[in-house]
Order: C-alpha cells, then structure tokens, then sequence
C-alpha cells in the first residue's frame, strides 16, 4: 500500500513536471509580441530605398522590412528552391497557356504605407518600369535588372485584383526572379525617384527614420496585410562603417543580428570564443570569386591563355589560403545542397582547376605553350581589381598561382568609383572579380553575366552556342531535363573561361539566441522581411 | 584692433576663394565621378542612361560654369543638394557640426589639462626620473595613432566587460550621461595623442623661459617657487602653447575621420570622407569650406589672444 503510494506520488510528480516542462517548452516556443531589435549595417542605404535602382545588398537587406512582393522565397525556410516560394501580395498564382501566362491573383485590402489602396495598376506600373514597356508610365535612373524580365511581353492588369504576365516564349525561371529580394512592388502612384529618400511600401514595417550615415528606424505597420504581425514593435538598422566596431558592438549585445555576408569563418570562431552563447548559422552567401578575361584583346581572346589561367589557380587552396575554409568549390551557379541548380562536388573533378595541382598546372603550361608563351618568352599582365580587401586577398594568390605557370601579373587597384566602368568598357586585362547572385534562377545568371552583349558580362564573352544552350534550358519545362541540360552548360562556360569561376562564398551568419524567428538564407540577398521574427527577452 | 581685425578677415577671404578654386578643383581632377558611383551600385554602366543622369545633376555643363554657380548658391546661402542623398546639403551637413565641434572641444580639453601641468612639471623636475618618465607618455603619446588607440579601448572595453559606448549617437537632452560617456573615451583617445605636442612644447618653452634672469631675478626677490613658475615663467612661455592649441583645434576639426569613425560618431570628419568616395561634389567642396572657415578663424582667435596674454602685442599698424 505505502509502496503503490509512493508510486503513485512520484508518477504524479513525474507528471507534474513533464506538464511543466510542456508548457515551459511552448512558451518558449510561442512567439511573443512587440521589443525591439538592432541590426548591423556596415554601409549607408545608396541609393536610399530605390532597390530597383541598386544592385547591393546595402540597399535590398535593410529595405527588405518596408517592401512585399508578389511571391517570396518562405522566410521561414532556409533552402530557396521553387517550391519554397510562398504568396506575399499575390494570395495565389497560376501558369496557363503552356507557360506563357503567368496569373497572379492579388490580395484585397492592402495598404501602402501613406493609406492608398494597394491594386494590380502598382504591379503593371513596376513591371512595365523595370522591363521599360513603351507603355511605361516611370523610368528609372539606372535598371540594373532590365534583362530579367526581357521576356514578358506584357503585363496586364485584368481586374483590379488579378495580374496577367504575357511572355514571349515559356519561362518557368521567372516565377524565382518574382520571389527575390530585389523584386518588391512600388507604388503606381509615388514616383519611383522618391524611394531614394523615402519609402512608401506594403511591407510590415514603416521607415519612421533615416537618419544619414547612423540608422533607419523602422516602426510597426499597423495595417499590415497579414493578421498578427509583424511580431516587433520596432526595428533599428545601425550604420558602421568600422569592422571592428562592428564586431564589438555585436559582442556587447549593442546590436542583436549581423549583417548578412558579413561574418567569415575566423570572424565567427573568434565570436563563438568571446560568447559561446551566439547564434552562428553557417549559410551560403550566393556571391562568387571569379575571374574577368578580356575576351576582345590579347592575350585573352586566345581562348588557350584563358583556359591556362583558369587550370592554373588551385581552387581548393584558394578556399583553405583566403577563406580559412569559409567557401566551396562550384562552377556558374552555386552548388548543392547550398543552391539548386550547381554542379556536384564529382562532376567538378573534370574541370579546369579541381584535379591534381602539379597536373592542373603542366596543363597550363602546355596550353600556354601551344599558345607561344614559354618561361623564355612570358606572358606580362595587369590584374586589376577592387581596392578592397576581399578582392585583394583573392587577386593576390591568383597572382601567384599564375606565376607559377609562367604568367607574370602585376597587381592594379581600381577604386571602387573606376571598377564597374572600367570592367563594362573592358578597360583591363585580367581581373579578380565578385559576383553576387541576386536569385539562384539560371536565367538570372546567364543573361547577365554571360549574353552576348549584356553590360555586366565584363569579360565580353560571346558564343552563339552557349545562348542557345540558355535559351533551351530556359524553356525547359522538365526540372529534371533542365538540371541536366544545365550541367552541360556549367561545364561549357567553365571548358571555354568564359568567367573561371573560383569558389563560393560562405557567410557565418550570426545572433543572439533572443532572437527568434529569424532564419538566414542561402543566398544573402532574399531574406530580412522581418513580419515573423519576434524576441524571447 | 578693428582694421587689424578686417584685415585679417579680408585675407581670410581671398584665402577662402583660393581654397574653393582649389578644392573644386581638385575634385573634378580625381578620376570618377558620382554618375559612376551609382552605376557602381547597380554592377554595370550604361552610356545613354549616364548621360542622362550627368544632365540631372548638371554635370554636363562646362566646369567654369559649375564652379560660378557654386560661388552663387554659397552667396545666397544655398549649399546645393547632396548627390548621393538627394537632398539639400545644408540638411546633411548641419547635424554633423556639433558632434564634430564638441569632439574637438572635448579632446583639446583633455590635452590641455593634461599637457600644460605635465609639460610645467617636466621643465621643473627637469632631468629627474619624473621628468623622464613624463617624457616617455607623451612620447608614447605622439607615437600611438589615436585611431589605433581608440580600436585598443573598444576592444579591451568589449574583451573585459562586454560593454562599448554607445553605438548611436545620444543627444545630451536624450540621456546627458550616456552622451558623455560616448564622447568621452574618444575624446581621450584624441586627447592624449594632443596633449603630448601640447606637453613637449610647454616644457621647452617653459626651460627656455626659466633661464631668463627675470626668473632669476624674482627667485632672488625670495619669491615661493609656485608664483615664480606659474605667474612669471608661464606666463611668458605660453605664447607658443596657445599657438599649437591653435593649430590642433583647427586640424582636429578634419582630422577625426578616424577616431569617428572607430567610436560611430556622426561627424563631419567622417562624413567627409564618405562624400569623397562617393564624389558628392557639393557635400564635399561645402564641408571643406567650413574647415577651411574653423581653421582661419581660430587662427584669428589665437593672433587676438596673443594680445591678451602678452601686453607688448600690438595690433594695426
């Protein structure tokens, strides 16, 4: 009797706690309303909130919170694979004739900012701006992305809820360009020159300040479209410009979350160190190192040389010398599991530099041999590149890398005023060059970096095999099909050093455990809306 | 003293309107402009579009008729708009002068009271082993850049006690000691390095001035060693010491880039180098005409106070 008591008792207690311990848990686990959180920047917004007239995440990241756009990749999910995308101002979409017509059905009841009603006119308004429609009812300064949306022949506004994007041909890809982060809708009835200064969106947050060259401050949207959010009272983004400010005001919990892309391997073992109790979620960055060739001058436009720099430089010892680890090796898109779309780590064995170094560089110099450069007769160049310490510490070992196969560069800084116009000219020889990939969409990628034509394709690069071979997986329906006909043409562009590309970079992404909710990205660019981050303090 | 004090005004002015000539100038000269700069944000350039844009900042037009029309807008009081912010200079610029100003009041407070008492006792104890080891500090003190300084006390600060000052700029009227909490560790970074000039000046002066038979003289009169140095020994060697406080004012009011730049002080120091890699020609030229303003003005400030401190001064002609 005393025994089957005193079981009973201890059951009960066992109970009990469990109970407790249940409850604690989803406590812990339920997101709690209203606090505020700091944020690190480490520049100025330039050009203010114009995320359509910018291609930095200095911009994209901290407007990120006053935006929504059509569909977005789910801000709760790590991986950005088509099926993550989730609805944001479109509560549903539909491919129709064959993939030709993209149709958005848009939500009802949203609000700008400033009080206006939020209606298909302001998404025919942005997509005619960006992809400038004759029709166009804005122009911006300057449309970094215009090649995304050479496609859409049209967009039309059926109802005042419905959206319709006509496209010359099938596109599946652009429903991942709709969900990146440099996609948000403007206002049809705020001119576009106006977010340089100010912002006027739908998102969950409203800018209540931008105080220059020290923070934005971002209040609460009271009317924004989803019930419940956003969590916080308020946002804070901080400017600091000093690295090692930056860290020191993180360690002392002066600011709650980093910057994406900010934080290297060694950055974050030494956080880890000073206060194990950081949050340091390793997560591809989407940025690229890779190398420039100017195809339309020599040496360059002997496809040999380019193929002998690009045998040349040890990719592996590139990652371990300037990374301490902290990137991976891939070819034109960025590689599994980090992207959709990239080579595997077996199909890189076959490029050039992924096998044996020794190998890799007697190849350079046969290649470079056949091209009549010999250690009697070497090859004398420039390799410019930015005045910035990431793409110096790259150019450096590039160069080194190059003088062991008989290539003898001479390191050229270009001011960061100089770097775009010179590359677009193609002022240069050789350079050590930084591509961030704004959405891991292989359209995206190869119609900037590599058509024929295209301003950012810096090399000048042009092969009327290789954009068919972008056009075909473009409107390739089958994601299977198109993953393969892909692989080929990774392999082709790396076969041709069309743009070597080098590694992919790895961001050590970092807060502090108070911060819930907040789920850092593979790619830098299309995360920080913020609705559901919330603090547990 | 009034046409002393216009004739320094007056050269103060042509020295202003050579230093625009200059500063305008110099950088239209520097490679790039911020058409480029934009671009540079976008990854890629596009002639039409700049060509465009050249025209909407007015860069198309001849660089005589730009420089006139800057001469123009600072006649009118109008400082022009910010390239970069898209908005009126003067609403940039006017929120970084008192953090700058009150930076550069601060650490040459520091430096002073650092400076003159130990540069007295240097000279007093001179060759001792308290004068030696006042001669190391403010030998260490010209030695350590203030930027270096400063990134030793946030990182020890952050390493000891898991605190730093604060990262945003407190306004007094907001929390008054928070406020000088933040300006104070930077204050001192700049200080120390400014009081060790201040210092080694002082205790030279005050040596030469010490062997002058005046002092001997009052020493003889049986006058206490305290009035002998500090009314008629410094008295007599201060005049150098105020020319150097001078001039460390007048550079600190550019030259805490670095020191605002390490504590996130929203100066106009640093503001300025920002406007120069953006090429924000009318941030750029504006601020440096203010400095150019502070410097001939303290410079007009330590020339009246000379007459101050030494009756044989005279002013005029």
């Amino acid at each position: 009797m005393t025994r089957s008591r005193s079981t009973l008792l201890v059951s009960v207690l066992v109970l009990v706690i469990l109970a407790g311990l249940g409850v604690t848990l989803a406590a812990a686990q339920t997101p709690k309303a209203g606090g505020h959180l700091n944020i690190m920047l480490r520049e100025d917004l330039s050009p203010g909130f114009a995320v359509h007239e910018s291609s930095t995440i200095s911009t994209s990241f901290p407007s990120m919170p006053c935006f929504s756009n059509l569909v977005i990749f789910d801000q709760g999910k790590r991986p950005e694979t088509p099926d993550n995308i989730v609805g944001e101002l479109a509560e549903k979409w539909s491919w129709q004739d064959n993939f030709r017509n993209l149709v958005f059905f848009l939500r009802k009841n949203v609000k700008w900012h400033d009080g206006q009603p939020f209606t298909s006119k302001d998404v025919k308004f942005t997509f005619d701006m960006l992809r400038e429609a004759p029709e166009a009812t804005a122009k911006l300064r300057i449309n970094p992305r215009k090649d995304w949306y050479a496609n859409v022949e049209a967009v039309e506004a059926a109802d005042a809820h419905t959206v319709v994007f006509r496209l010359k041909r099938p596109q599946p890809g652009l429903l991942n360009m709709l969900a990146s982060g440099y996609t948000p809708i403007y206002a049809a009835h705020v001119n576009p020159a106006t977010y340089r200064t100010s912002c006027v969106g739908t998102g969950p947050f409203k800018v209540k300040e931008w105080r220059k060259g020290e923070f934005v401050d971002y209040v609460k949207n009271p009317d924004y479209f989803v019930k419940g959010r956003p969590y916080l009272d308020s946002l804070r983004y901080v400017i600091i410009k000093e690295r090692g400010t930056r860290v020191a005001a993180l360690q002392a919990g002066q600011l709650d979350v980093s910057f994406p892309g900010e934080t290297t391997k060694t950055a974050a073992e030494q956080l880890k160190k000073a206060v194990p109790q950081l949050v340091i979620t390793p997560v591809a960055q989407a940025v690229s190192d890779n190398i420039i060739m100017n195809t339309k001058k020599a040496p360059f436009d002997n496809p040999k040389v380019r193929q002998a720099v690009s045998y040349a430089i040890d990719r592996r010892a590139l990652i371990q010398a300037v990374h301490q680890g902290g990137a991976v090796p891939g070819a034109s898109m960025q590689p599994k599991p980090y992207g959709v779309w990239g080579l595997l780590e077996k199909d890189l064995a076959s490029l050039p530099g992924y096998g044996k170094p020794e190998d890799m560089k007697a190849r350079a110099r046969k290649l470079l041999g056949e091209a009549g450069i010999t250690a009697q007769n070497p090859l004398r160049v420039e390799m410019a590149t930015r005045a910035i310490a990431i793409y110096v510490d790259m150019a450096s070992f590039v160069i080194n890398e190059l003088k062991q196969v008989g290539i003898e560069a001479t390191l050229k800084q270009v001011e960061t005023a100089q770097w775009h116009a010179m590359a677009t000219r193609g002022d240069y020889q050789i350079g050590a060059n930084l591509t961030g990939l704004g959405v891991d969409e292989p359209d995206a990628n190869y119609y900037e970096n590599y058509a024929c034509g295209s301003p950012r394709n810096y090399s000048q690069y042009c092969s009327e095999e290789v954009m068919k071979m972008v056009e075909q997986q473009s409107q390739e329906l089958n994601p299977q099909k198109r993953l393969q006909m892909l692989a080929a043409l990774q392999r082709k562009v790396e076969e041709d050093a069309a743009r070597p590309i080098l590694d992919w970079k790895l961001d050590y992404f970092t807060f502090w455990p108070h911060v819930k909710g907040l789920v850092p990205h593979d790619n830098i660019y299309n995360f920080g809306r913020m609705a559901d981050v919330w603090r547990d303090k | 003293m009034k046409t002393y004090i216009a004739q320094r005004l007056g050269i103060g002015l042509l020295t202003l309107l050579g230093m625009s000539i200059v500063i305008f100038g110099m950088l239209r000269l520097a490679p790039g402009d911020i058409v480029d700069i934009l671009f540079s944000t976008g990854g890629y350039v596009n002639p039409v579009e700049r060509v465009a844009i050249e025209k909407e900042l007015g860069l198309d037009r001849p660089v005589w008729v730009q420089y006139v029309e800057w001469m123009r807008q600072i006649m009118t009081g109008d400082l022009g708009k910010s390239y970069r912010y898209d908005l009126p200079a003067w609403e940039i610029i006017r929120p970084l002068i008192p953090v700058t100003l009150e930076l550069a009041a601060l650490s040459l407070i520091v430096s002073v009271a650092l400076g003159v008492p130990f540069g007295v006792i240097s000279a007093v104890r001179q060759d001792t082993s308290l004068d030696y080891a006042l001669r190391v500090f403010s030998l260490a003190g010209l030695s350590m850049p203030s930027f270096w300084l400063g990134m030793v006390i946030i990182l020890t600060l952050v390493a000891w006690l898991g605190w730093i000052p604060p990262v945003t700029y407190v306004s007094p009227s907001e929390n008054f000691w928070l406020h000088a909490v933040q300006f104070a560790l930077p204050a001192l970074a700049v200080g120390y390095r400014s009081s060790a000039l201040i210092m080694r000046i002082t205790r030279s002066s005050l040596l030469e001035v010490m062997r002058e038979d005046y002092i001997r003289t009052a020493r003889a009169k049986g006058q206490s060693g305290g009035i002998v140095i500090w009314r008629h020994a410094l008295q007599n060697a201060i005049l150098p010491v105020v020319t150097v406080i001078g001039i460390e004012f007048a550079f600190l009011i550019g030259g805490l880039v670095v020191t605002e730049t390490v504590f996130n002080l929203p100066g106009l120091a640093r503001f300025l180098v920002e406007a120069i890699l953006w090429r924000d020609y009318p941030i750029v030229q504006n601020l440096v005409m203010f400095i150019a303003i502070v410097v001939i003005l303290s410079n007009l400030f330590v020339d009246m106070l000379y007459g101050f401190l030494d009756p044989r001064v005279r002013y005029g002609n």
